[in-house]
C-alpha cells in the first residue's frame, strides 16, 4: 500500500456494500489508492495514525473519505466529530454515504462539519454514478489545502492531542 | 298677709318651744345647783360642828384625867403633908370632875357607846372620890399619912378612870377622823358642784347665745323675704292696675269698634250672595231679606218682606205643617238644621241647606229667628257623583283584590324563589318557593340583619355574604346582578346553593323604588358541576397517560422506520446492486430467461425501495409538527408541475391552473399533497397500456389529450380545492377504498403505485383541520377536492395539538 498516495479512506462494515462501492470505485477508475476499514475505531486510528496505523503521519491525509453512519464500536457521527474537531484533521473532506434519509442525520452529519451528505441510491446504476461524481469531485475538480499549511500547525499542539 | 303668716308660723312654733324647753333645763339646773350647793355647804358645815363637838369631848375628857389624877394627887399629897391649900385643891377638882361627870354624859347624849363607858366611868371616879376622901378622912383623922394599901388602892382606881377614859378618848379620835373624813368629801363634792355648775352655766350661755344668733339671722332673712314679696306685690298691683286701665281703654274701643261692626255685620249680611240670610218675626213673616236670599229664592226684599215664610215650602210641606213645626223645634231646641226641598219664586224646587235659630232681646224676651238658607243642589248632585265613584272604587278594589289573589297564587305556584323590597328594605313580596328555598319567611330586621338571618355565605361557604354585597341590596340601590350564594340555616342545616338574579324596581317615572331577587336552588346543579368536573379531570388524566402512551408509541414508531429506512434498504440495494453485476458482467453468457429473471429481480427492488421511501413518507407526516406559515398556492402548484416534468414528456397535457388564493398551512406537506395528486392525474389520464402492451380498447379520446384542472370555490366561507383529470376515473361504489392504506383501484399492470399516495394526501389534510374527499365515474376522470381548516381555525388545531403533545 503506498502510503504517500493514499486518496480514498472507506469506511464501511458491511462488506457488500464495500464490494459495491469498491466495485462502482473501480469501474470510475478512482480506486488505485484506497484504504478500507471496517469499523469507527479503525477509522479513527487510521485519520488520527496511531494503534495499528501509528506509523502513518499527518503529513499525507486522505483526500476524501467516505464514511458510513452505521458502524461497530464507534458510530459514524462520532467519528465525523472527533475529526472535524481537531485542527489537525479538520481539513480532511469527508462524504457521509448512508442508508439513511432522515432529516436528523442530515442536520446532524452537516452541524458537524461533513462536506457531503449523500443517500445510498437502492438503483445501482444510480449508487455507481454517484460514487463516481464524489470521486472525481472530490479527486479530481477540488483543490485540497496545501500541505504546507498543515505543517505550519505547531508540533507541542500536535502532541498534546 | 297669709303667705307670711304661712312663712312665719312654724318657725315661731318651733323657737317659742325651743326658747321655752332651754328656759325650763336653765331654771331645773340653777335649782338643782343652789340645792346641790346649799346641802353641801350645810353637810359641811354640820361635820364642821361635829369636829368641834368631839374636840370639846376630848378636851374634857382630859380635863376629866386631869381632875381625877389632881384628886389622887392632891389627896395623897394632902396626906402626906397635911397642907389645907392641899385640900382647896382636892376640893375644887372633885368639884370639877362632877361638872365634866354632867358635861361629859351632856356631850356623849348622841352616843350611845360613849354613854354605856360613861356609865362605866362615873362608878370608877366615884370609887375614886370615895378612895381620895377616905384617905383624907383618915388623914384628918389621925393627921399621918396614908397606908400603903390605901394608896395603892386609889392608885389602881385612878389607873381604871384612866383606862376607861382613855378609851373613850380613843372612840373620840376615831370618831373625830372620820368627821373629819366627811367633812372633806363634803368639801369636795361642794367643789365638785360648783365648778360643773359654772361650767354647765356656761355651756348653757353659749348655746342660747349660738341659737338666739341663728334665730335672728332666721328672722333677719324672712324679713328680708317679706321685703321682696312686699315689693313683687307692689309691682303687681302696679302692673295690674295698668292692665286694669289698658283693658278699660280696650273695652272703650272695643264698644266703639262693635257698633261698628255692627253697622259692618248688617252690611256684610245684606251683601252674602252664596247664603239666604234673613229674619222672621215670632209668627213667621219675613223681616229681612239679604241680596242672597234675593238671589236664592227670586224674591226682591220688597215685595217678600211682611210674608209669611211658608211660601218658600212645596205644597206638601206646607199641608204637613212642616214650617210651624220647624219654628217649634228650632225654640225648643234652640237651633233647628234640616236639608230639603225648597220653592223659588218662578216655582222651580231646589235642594237647600236650612239653618233657623230663635232670636232673644237682652231681657230674654223672644223676638223672632234668623234663618240661613244655602242652595246645596249643586253639592248634593256631587254627592250623588262621588256616591257612584265610591260604588265604582269598590268594585274596581274588588277587581284589584282578586286580581292580587291571583298573582299571589301565580307567586305561589312559581317554583323560583320571588322577594320584592321597598327602597326601605320592607320586604313586599316573599313567594312560597322563596320560603321553601331560603327556609324562613319575609323579615322586619333591617338590611344589615339580612345575611345573618338567612345565613348566607360566598361561594367558600364560610365567609357571610357581605350585606351590602346581596343582590337584594344592591337591586335597591339600582343596580342589576346575578350571583350564586350559599345559604345555610337551622332550617337548611345541610346548605343550599342559590342562584340569584337581582333587579331595581322603578316606578313610571323611572325612579328606584325598590328591588326584586328570583332566585332558585341549584343545589343539584352545582353537584352535577362538580361530578362534571370530576369526570373531566379523569378524562384530562386519562387523556395526559394516552398522550404519553402514544408519545411512547410514536417514538417506537419512529425507531422502527428509521430502521427501516436504514436496515431494509441496505439488502435491498445489495439484491439490486449485485444483480445488476451480475447481468453486466455475466449477462452475455447467460441465456434470455435468466436474463429475464434478472430484470425482474431490478424491477422488484426498484418497486420495493419506492415503497419503504413512501411508507417513511407517511409515517414521517404523521410525526411531524405542522409548521403553518401563509403560503401562495399558485407557486407550490407550479414547483409541483415542475417536478412532473419528466412524467409528461411524450405527452399531450393541458394545465389548467386558475388563480388559489394564499392559505395558512404547512408548504412542505401542501406540496406533498399537490405533488401527490397531480402526480396521480398525471398518472390516471395516461394511455393505458394492457397487459399484452397493446394500447386498451374503449379508452376514452380524452386520454390521449390529458386535461388537468386545478381550482378553487368557497364553500362556507372556506376554500375548497379542487384537481380535477379527465382520465380513467373510477366507480363511487369503492369510494371507501380510495384513502385506504395499500388499498389500489387498478392493477399494477395499468397504472403503477404503491396505494399509499392518497393516504399521504389524507394524513396532511387531515392534520391541517381539513377534510378531504373525491367523485367519479368510469372513464369521466376524478376530481379530488379538499380543504383546510385554514386561518385560525387550523392554527389553533395545530396550537392544541402541540399543547397535548408537550403536557
Amino acid at each position: 500500500m503506498n502510503v504517500g498516495k493514499l486518496d480514498i479512506l472507506l469506511v464501511e462494515d458491511n462488506q457488500d456494500d464495500m464490494d459495491l462501492a469498491l466495485h462502482a470505485l473501480k469501474q470510475g477508475k478512482l480506486a488505485n489508492n484506497i484504504v478500507v476499514v471496517r469499523d469507527g475505531e479503525e477509522a479513527l486510528d487510521f485519520l488520527f495514525c496511531r494503534g495499528a496505523f501509528a506509523q502513518r503521519s499527518f503529513e499525507h491525509p486522505p483526500k476524501l473519505v467516505l464514511l458510513d453512519l452505521k458502524l461497530p464500536k464507534v458510530d459514524g457521527m462520532e467519528v465525523l466529530k472527533q475529526v472535524k474537531s481537531d485542527p489537525r484533521t479538520k481539513t480532511i473532506p469527508i462524504v457521509i454515504m448512508t442508508s439513511s434519509k432522515e432529516e436528523r442525520d442530515l442536520v446532524a452529519g452537516y452541524n458537524l462539519g461533513a462536506n457531503s451528505y449523500i443517500q445510498k441510491p437502492v438503483d445501482f446504476d444510480q449508487f455507481r454514478e454517484t460514487v463516481k461524481s464524489i470521486g472525481l469531485y472530490w479527486l479530481v475538480i477540488n483543490q485540497p489545502v496545501p500541505v504546507r499549511v498543515m505543517k505550519e500547525v505547531p508540533k507541542a499542539e500536535l502532541i498534546s492531542r | 298677709m297669709e303667705i307670711s303668716k304661712q312663712f312665719d308660723a312654724p318657725i315661731e312654733t318651733k323657737l317659742r318651744s325651743r326658747v321655752t324647753s332651754g328656759f325650763i333645763v336653765a331654771v331645773l339646773l340653777t335649782v338643782f345647783m343652789g340645792f346641790s350647793s346649799w346641802r353641801s355647804v350645810q353637810l359641811t358645815a354640820d361635820h364642821a360642828d361635829w369636829v368641834a363637838h368631839t374636840y370639846s369631848v376630848m378636851d374634857v375628857l382630859q380635863l376629866t384625867v386631869r381632875h381625877a389624877i389632881e384628886v389622887e394627887n392632891s389627896a395623897r399629897t394632902f396626906a402626906w403633908t397635911g397642907q389645907d391649900a392641899l385640900l382647896t385643891r382636892y376640893e375644887t377638882a372633885r368639884g370639877s370632875i362632877a361638872q365634866d361627870e354632867r358635861e361629859l354624859r351632856h356631850l356623849t347624849a348622841d352616843n350611845p357607846s360613849q354613854q354605856r363607858r360613861l356609865d362605866a366611868l362615873e362608878p370608877q371616879l366615884r370609887a375614886v372620890l370615895q378612895s381620895a376622901s377616905k384617905i383624907v378622912a383618915k388623914s384628918r383623922q389621925m393627921r399621918a399619912g396614908p397606908g400603903a394599901d390605901e394608896a395603892l388602892e386609889i392608885e389602881k382606881l385612878t389607873d381604871s378612870v384612866r383606862t376607861t377614859i382613855q378609851e373613850m378618848h380613843a372612840e373620840e379620835m376615831l370618831l373625830l377622823s372620820q368627821r373629819t373624813q366627811r367633812t372633806k368629801t363634803g368639801r369636795r363634792w361642794t367643789t365638785f358642784i360648783v365648778v360643773t355648775g359654772v361650767f354647765v352655766g356656761a355651756g348653757l350661755l353659749v348655746l342660747a347665745g349660738l341659737g338666739v344668733n341663728r334665730e335672728i339671722d332666721v328672722g333677719a332673712r324672712a324679713r328680708a323675704h317679706i321685703r321682696t314679696l312686699n315689693a313683687e306685690l307692689e309691682q303687681r298691683v302696679v302692673q295690674r292696675t295698668a292692665a286694669l286701665q289698658s283693658e278699660i281703654t280696650v273695652r272703650n274701643q272695643a264698644q266703639a269698634a262693635l257698633q261698628e261692626t255692627q253697622e259692618g255685620f248688617r252690611v256684610l249680611v245684606d251683601g252674602v250672595k252664596e247664603y239666604a240670610i234673613y229674619m222672621l218675626d215670632p209668627e213667621g213673616r219675613v223681616i229681612s231679606w239679604n241680596a242672597g236670599a234675593a238671589r236664592i229664592k227670586g224674591y226682591r226684599s220688597e215685595e217678600i218682606l211682611g210674608q209669611d215664610f211658608s211660601r218658600f215650602y212645596t205644597p206638601e210641606d206646607v199641608e204637613a205643617g212642616e214650617p210651624a213645626r220647624e219654628l217649634r223645634e228650632s225654640l225648643s231646641k234652640g237651633r233647628f238644621e234640616d236639608e230639603g226641598w225648597r220653592v223659588r219664586k218662578d216655582g222651580s224646587a231646589f235642594w237647600a241647606n236650612v239653618v233657623i235659630t230663635p232670636m232673644y232681646d237682652d231681657r230674654g224676651n223672644h223676638r223672632g229667628f234668623s234663618k240661613i238658607a244655602r242652595d246645596i243642589s249643586e253639592r248634593k248632585r256631587a254627592e250623588e257623583v262621588l256616591a257612584g265613584q265610591a260604588e265604582e272604587l269598590a268594585h274596581s278594589r274588588q277587581a284589584l283584590e282578586a286580581q292580587s289573589l291571583m298573582l299571589q297564587s301565580v307567586l305561589d305556584s312559581m317554583a323560583e324563589g320571588l322577594a320584592a323590597a321597598d327602597e326601605q328594605g320592607k320586604f313586599l313580596i316573599w313567594n312560597r318557593a322563596a320560603e321553601n328555598i331560603m327556609g324562613y319567611g319575609p323579615t322586619d330586621l333591617a338590611t344589615q340583619e339580612w345575611s345573618k338571618h338567612y345565613g348566607t355565605y360566598l361561594p367558600d361557604g364560610i365567609t357571610p355574604f357581605p350585606t351590602e354585597q346581596l343582590p337584594l341590596v344592591r337591586a335597591i340601590h339600582g343596580e342589576v346582578t346575578s350571583s350564586e350564594i350559599f345559604v345555610r340555616n337551622p332550617k337548611i342545616t345541610g346548605g343550599a346553593w342559590i342562584e340569584v338574579r337581582g333587579s331595581p324596581l322603578r316606578d313610571k317615572e323611572g325612579v328606584n323604588r325598590g328591588g326584586v331577587v328570583a332566585f332558585r336552588d341549584i343545589t343539584q346543579r352545582k353537584a352535577d358541576e362538580r361530578e362534571i368536573q370530576k369526570l373531566n379531570d379523569e378524562l384530562e388524566h386519562r387523556v395526559v397517560e394516552r398522550t404519553a402512551q402514544l408519545e411512547t408509541a410514536n417514538k417506537e414508531l419512529e425507531a422502527f422506520s428509521y430502521s427501516v429506512s436504514h436496515d431494509l434498504r441496505a439488502p435491498l440495494r445489495h439484491i439490486g446492486g449485485f444483480s445488476k453485476l451480475l447481468m453486466e458482467e455475466f449477462g452475455t453468457s447467460l441465456n434470455p430467461v435468466a436474463q429475464r429473471h434478472l430484470e425482474r429481480i431490478q424491477a422488484g427492488t426498484q418497486k420495493m425501495g419506492l415503497l419503504i421511501d413512501e411508507l417513511l413518507n407517511l409515517a414521517r407526516v404523521g410525526r411531524q409538527a405542522l409548521n403553518l406559515q401563509p403560503t401562495g398556492l399558485n407557486s407550490i402548484v407550479a414547483e409541483v408541475i415542475a417536478i412532473l416534468q419528466p412524467e409528461s414528456e411524450g405527452r399531450q397535457v393541458e394545465w389548467d391552473i386558475s388563480e388559489l388564493p394564499a392559505v395558512e398551512c404547512d408548504p412542505i406537506l401542501i406540496k406533498q399533497v399537490f405533488q401527490n395528486l397531480l402526480s396521480n392525474a398525471l398518472k390516471f389520464t395516461r394511455p393505458c397500456i394492457g397487459a399484452d402492451g397493446s394500447a386498451r380498447v374503449g379508452m376514452p379520446a380524452a386520454a390521449s389529450h390529458a386535461v388537468i384542472e386545478v381550482s378553487h370555490r368557497e364553500e362556507n366561507g372556506q376554500p375548497v380545492f379542487m384537481v380535477r383529470d379527465n382520465g380513467v376515473g373510477f366507480s363511487m361504489k369503492y369510494v371507501d377504498k380510495l384513502f385506504g392504506v395499500f388499498q389500489r383501484l387498478h392493477s399494477t399492470d395499468e397504472f403503477e403505485g404503491t396505494g399509499i399516495g392518497l393516504v399521504t394526501v389524507q394524513r396532511i389534510v387531515h392534520k391541517h383541520g381539513g377534510r378531504v374527499w373525491a367523485e367519479g365515474e368510469p372513464d369521466k376522470g376524478a376530481t379530488f377536492y379538499f380543504t383546510l381548516g385554514v386561518g385560525k381555525q387550523a392554527e389553533s388545531k395545530s396550537n392544541q395539538a402541540k399543547a397535548g403533545g408537550q403536557s
